[in-house]
């Protein structure tokens, strides 16, 4: 028991060091692109300035102190969440960030979900039964989903459901008009239509949500799917399934002994995709004019607004990290030698 | 941490039976279809300028958005400029920026991988951890980023790609130099006097090849659609340049007004390229895996 314990904080304090290491490291990545690739100056004041703004800027923003000043302050910034001020929406870049990211995490989560009930279970079977049509059928589609340009497939979508079926709405937004006040609890649209109670509301933010969200199921599961079926073909003719056979356990229980063992490298996989996903929106989100982080990056870069870019960046890169650490403590719950090997 | 046991290819670059095991591991269908696929592909890229083909830079005012016909095969885009030309034409600007951004991240990777697999200790610590935080960067934002602040070039485009390749390479070439340290052959030439680098790139990274021309198309396939996706939100390639996913973009308003060609038949060749690019370094990987 005592054992367990120091185990368990011996692991938890390792994986906290090294988030902290690496998130650092990707501060000082932004810290390094916006200070020696770009200039902050140019940056900021925009295309139209005089000298005068240009030295009151470098005073304001301390680049005429020594660097590691600099880096300080900027660290300082960012643990006050401060990551400057939009020029185009003329918000605090948090707080645009802060409004749009529901947007995102809604359609990356459906998207992850939708990709995961179909990816695991088939790579399930395609993986037991290798020789299967299925299995050839599950390694087709894998391969499609991979080489699929997902803003193309988007593209498709929209023309094979709006364009000529007229099944789904326009590809504007996340929910028709006239459902535009509903009462935000948790930014969820489908979530909130369903505490407001509002079937009409569910049902229309459901039909702005499918198309984006099947783009990037069809796009980002392939990875999923492959690992599953490798790791089920290779743990169904191991030696210790082959002893359960052996011993006449019943099917089901093999299937249990082989499911708990091949779940932690699916777990990595599905959490690598997810934190993939909140910034691989960005292409699907500008083709469906889907109102998250990915859109508002785009359009700030239009309108050479850099500090929102930089701001989208640093968050997706701090929620990879972290989706990276939770899948990392999972995987140490379900198998016990990952947290004494490491 | 756990270090993934290194693949150590022992047969040069090129034999005869290349081919052949290539075959033996994927049947002749396959590998004769994908070869001779994306041989056709770079044929008609490179051979475009001489081939009985429309202006693919030449807008046609009073002919836009043309549906396909016998005139133009795949239709006219919104500046009546020939879908069918630019798709072909746009192999060239595709297959080159995505091929140069790949050939850079090599020259860079591994090196880079070389050194620190050989040396161990901090250099390689640093170098491992860093390439980790990168790979975990959101890649075409961070790409965004860098060209917001570095200028919205083609040279910007391709060190972007090239950037994201390196670490790739390192870690594969790390990957084989590290298990070939102490390995005797090795011993012999330190023994025999050699310096440390002459070592490494002489009698290590040869071994480091093949995995390396297995690796090249899929990160050819990986940088088009990287390039394609930059472009397709304005970064990069501008029109009327013939490049796929600027090609793409140029068509998504008229999508939803049923008018797919200039988008769909782009979005086609890139697809299907990145599909025979992806197959063929299937093929090559068996010549990696399956030693003699």
């Amino acid at each position: 028991m005592l054992e367990s314990v120091r185990e368990w904080v011996l692991f938890l304090s390792k994986r906290l060091g090294i988030l902290v290491i690496s998130l650092i490291l990707v501060s000082m990545i932004t810290f390094a692109v916006t200070h020696f690739i770009g200039n902050p100056v140019y940056l900021l004041v925009g295309p139209r300035y005089t000298q005068q703004m240009l030295d009151n800027m470098i005073r304001d923003l301390g680049l005429d102190q020594p660097l590691w000043r600099q880096y300080f302050n900027y660290i300082k910034n960012l643990a006050q969440g401060d990551l400057g001020t939009s020029r185009y929406t003329y918000n605090p870049v948090m707080q645009d960030i802060r409004s749009r990211l529901p947007a995102t995490l809604e359609l990356s989560t459906f998207s992850l979900l939708l990709g995961v009930f179909w990816a695991v279970p088939a790579g399930l079977i395609a993986g037991t039964y290798r020789q299967s049509w299925f299995a050839r059928l599950v390694d087709l589609v894998a391969r499609g989903g991979v080489s699929m340009p997902s803003f193309w497939l988007g593209l498709l979508l929209i023309y094979v459901f709006f364009a000529e079926l007229h099944w789904l709405p326009a590809p504007l937004g996340r929910i028709d008009r006239q459902f535009r006040d509903l009462p935000q609890v948790t930014g969820w649209y489908t979530l909130d239509a369903l505490l407001a109670g509002n079937w009409s509301a569910f049902v229309s933010s459901v039909k702005h949500l499918i198309l984006p969200a099947l783009t990037l199921a069809i796009t980002t599961s392939p990875s999923t799917l492959q690992i599953t079926r490798n790791k089920a073909e290779e743990i169904m003719q191991s030696d210790y399934i082959r002893s359960a056979r052996a011993f006449g356990l019943p099917n089901s229980t093999i299937r249990r002994y082989a499911f708990r063992n091949m779940l932690a490298p699916i777990i990595t996989m599905i959490a690598m995709t997810y934190g993939y996903l909140l910034s691989g929106t960005v292409l699907v989100e500008v083709v469906f004019t889907w109102p998250g982080l990915g859109l508002y990056a785009v359009d700030a870069m239009n309108h050479s607004d850099y500090e929102p870019v930089m701001g989208v960046v640093l968050l997706s890169a701090g929620f990879y990290l972290v989706v990276y650490l939770v899948a990392d403590i999972l995987n140490a719950v379900i198998d016990p030698r990952v947290r004494v090997s490491s | 941490m756990t270090t993934t046991s290194a693949p150590v290819p022992q047969t040069p670059l090129f034999r005869a039976s290349a081919l052949r095991r290539m075959v033996d591991a994927h049947g002749s269908r396959k590998v004769w279809v994908n070869l001779g696929l994306l041989f056709l592909l770079i044929l008609l890229g490179v051979l475009a300028p001489i081939l009985p083909l429309k202006n693919p830079v030449k807008p046609a005012p009073m002919a836009t958005l043309q549906p396909p016909s016998s005139e133009h095969w795949f239709g006219t885009d919104r500046d009546g400029m020939d879908v069918f030309s630019r798709t072909i034409f746009a192999i060239r600007t595709d297959f080159a920026l995505a091929l140069s951004s790949v050939v850079i991240g090599i020259a860079i990777g591994v090196p880079l991988g070389a050194v620190s697999g050989y040396y161990g200790g901090i250099v390689d610590t640093v170098v491992t951890r860093a390439t980790e935080v990168l790979q975990g960067f959101p890649q075409i934002l961070f790409g965004m980023a860098v060209i917001a602040a570095a200028g919205n070039t083609l040279t910007n485009v391709v060190l972007i790609v090239a950037f994201y390749n390196i670490p790739v390479y390192s870690k594969m070439v790390r990957s084989v130099v590290v298990p070939m340290r102490n390995v005797e052959f090795v011993q012999a030439a330190k023994v025999a006097g050699n310096p440390p680098l002459s070592i490494v790139y002489r009698h290590i990274v040869p071994n480091a090849l093949v995995p390396v021309f297995a690796q090249l198309p899929l990160s050819c396939a990986y940088a088009v659609q990287m390039i394609a996706g930059l472009s397709f939100i304005g970064l990069g390639v501008e029109i009327p340049r013939p490049e796929w996913g600027s090609m793409i973009q140029a068509g998504a308003n008229y999508v939803v007004f049923g008018k797919w060609w200039p988008s769909v038949f782009p979005g086609l060749a890139l697809f299907f390229s990145v599909w025979i690019l992806n197959n063929v370094s299937d093929l090559l990987k068996s010549l990696v895996t399956r030693r003699a």
